[in-house]
């Protein structure tokens, strides 16, 4: 669905992704992960059309992706930023429609409004609050939702789980699976990498701007390597 | 005496209403102050003026086409200006000065085609006057007042419910996420200088009418800005109650105390505002939660 070739970007003088290739097949839910710095949030915002690549190409069912970030939602590409960044000054259901503004079947996007109540039953109680007074994990679902709304074909998640409390993490890693069990393709970057592997069918461990290895979740978990550095089991 | 001056006030504040919303819907997406507006008003008055005077349109007709006309300029003064600067990430500081420039750019330009000349309106309704239990209002305030009140309401409506509205107010928190969203920003900032520039049309029409028109009328965008500085920049409810409230205060104080100290109250207001209230009465509110 999604190739990755050599890709490089860079900020100014700082190169923070040095080449990097992966695949993320259809009806998966892929997990990239690293510590801070590793380049996550980087490629993430390249995959948007945020940033713009120095080089390499990024192919999305074949083809090479508009420069545009609006055009790049328009193929099928959402991403859900870190932190959530909703719009504090909307209501709960204007951040819904925002996520829902290239839409225009009004009957199919009041209905998905539905769909998202029904995965995050305590939003139907937010609709009408400023989403500026809404908890973390709150927000976190509210951010997801309006993700949802556009209907991507492939769903980019940064860091869904950061700064929210453990039952929470756990919750929101269920919803990820519920909703590609939907048919969204999911490539997520998480720095909590010991859930984020043990819930991805495919995951890459990012070091400093390179791929380091790549494989399976459940291979990654057992990797030496990454138990080592990132999940801190000491052998 | 209360009642005319209040009601003299209103039609004042509305006009000040008008320009203080057009500042602050570019504030509140672009985060600087632009100071080219008064200039568009300005070029709205003349726009209105030939339509007017020299063409023989009617009123509305004239309106209308000083409407269409600051709206186009306003976007076209965005296109050439700002969106060069934007495509940089140039910080608001430069987006200002680029503002100060075009101001006198234009200024300067009707100086040099049209020259320095005072125009009048003719006095179509000027001096005639609504008398009521011994009030007595010029039927161009009262018309003013109303028209200045169902534009910032309609924009208010607009701006709530319509999909391209709560774009509008979702890129003012977020322009970014926004682009995510899938808004072409680059065309969402065109429409949004259009608007500002409608806004100008009307008010650059009505000052015309109520005063004169001549190539610095523009200065008088001070105290919209004041006004939007006092509601808040960027806050549009903030920029109708500071334009109102400013407007009424000083027709009293002219009223009352003295059309001398009239401009000196407005700023005295305004430093004395600032010092309680540094982001003024509906200052914006940013959460962020972690």
């Amino acid at each position: 669905m999604l190739s990755i070739r050599n890709l490089n970007v860079k900020y100014g003088q700082i190169h923070a992704l040095h080449g990097i290739s992966l695949e993320v097949e259809t009806g998966r839910v892929v997990a990239v992960v690293g510590a801070n710095g590793a380049g996550k949030t980087t490629l993430m915002m390249t995959l948007a059309g945020l940033l713009s690549p120095a080089g390499g190409e990024i192919l999305f069912e074949g083809t090479a992706l508009p420069k545009e970030a609006y055009k790049i939602l328009g193929r099928g590409i959402c991403l859900v930023p870190e932190r959530r960044r909703l719009y504090a000054n909307l209501t709960v259901r204007e951040n819904l429609l925002m996520g829902a503004y290239l839409r225009k079947d009004k009957a199919g996007i009041a209905a998905d409004l539905e769909r998202m109540y029904d995965l995050f039953p305590i939003m139907r109680e937010r609709i009408k609050q400023y989403a500026g007074t809404l908890s973390g994990g709150e927000q976190q679902m509210v951010a997801i939702a309006r993700g949802l709304m556009s209907r991507p074909k492939l769903l980019l998640l940064d860091e869904p789980s950061l700064g929210l409390a453990p039952l929470m993490v756990q919750f929101m890693f269920k919803t990820i699976r519920e909703i590609n069990a939907e048919g969204v393709t999911v490539l997520l970057a998480e720095q909590n990498a010991f859930q984020a592997l043990d819930m991805a069918d495919d995951a890459f461990v990012l070091e400093t701007g390179r791929v380091l290895v790549s494989g399976s979740g459940k291979e990654l978990l057992e990797n030496p390597l990454v138990r080592k550095a990132y999940l801190g089991v000491k052998h | 005496m209360f009642t005319q001056t209040l009601l003299t006030g209103l039609a004042i504040g509305g006009i000040y209403a008008l320009m203080a919303v057009g500042y602050s819907l570019v504030f509140s997406i672009l985060n600087f102050s632009n100071f080219a507006y008064g200039s568009i008003i300005m070029l709205g008055a003349y726009i209105g003026y030939y339509a007017m005077v020299r063409m023989g349109m009617p009123i509305g007709l004239a309106i209308a086409v000083s409407i269409v006309g600051s709206g186009l300029l306003c976007w076209l003064n965005e296109r050439l200006a700002y969106a060069p600067l934007r495509k940089r990430k140039a910080s608001s500081l430069f987006f200002m000065i680029s503002a100060m420039g075009t101001s006198i750019f234009l200024e300067n330009l009707v100086y040099a085609t049209i020259g320095a000349r005072f125009y009048n309106f003719p006095e179509l309704f000027a001096k005639s006057n609504l008398e009521f239990r011994g009030i007595s209002i010029g039927v161009l305030d009262v018309f003013a007042m109303v028209f200045s009140f169902v534009a910032i309401y309609g924009l208010n409506l607009f701006l709530q419910k319509s999909r391209t509205g709560i774009a509008i107010r979702a890129a003012s928190y977020d322009i970014e996420v926004c682009s995510l969203n899938g808004v072409n920003i680059a065309a969402l900032i065109g429409l949004v200088f259009g608007l500002a520039g409608a806004l100008a049309g009307i008010s650059g029409m009505f000052l015309g009418m109520k005063y004169i028109v001549y190539p610095t009328m523009g200065w008088i965008t001070n105290k919209a800005y004041i006004a939007a500085v006092i509601g808040g920049l960027g806050s549009l409810p903030g920029a109708v109650v500071g334009g109102v409230l400013l407007g009424v205060l000083e027709t009293f104080v002219s009223a009352y105390v003295s059309s001398v100290v009239r401009d000196v109250f407005s700023f005295s207001l305004l430093v004395l505002l600032l010092m309680v209230m540094p982001t003024g009465l509906f200052g914006r509110f940013l959460e962020e939660k972690v």
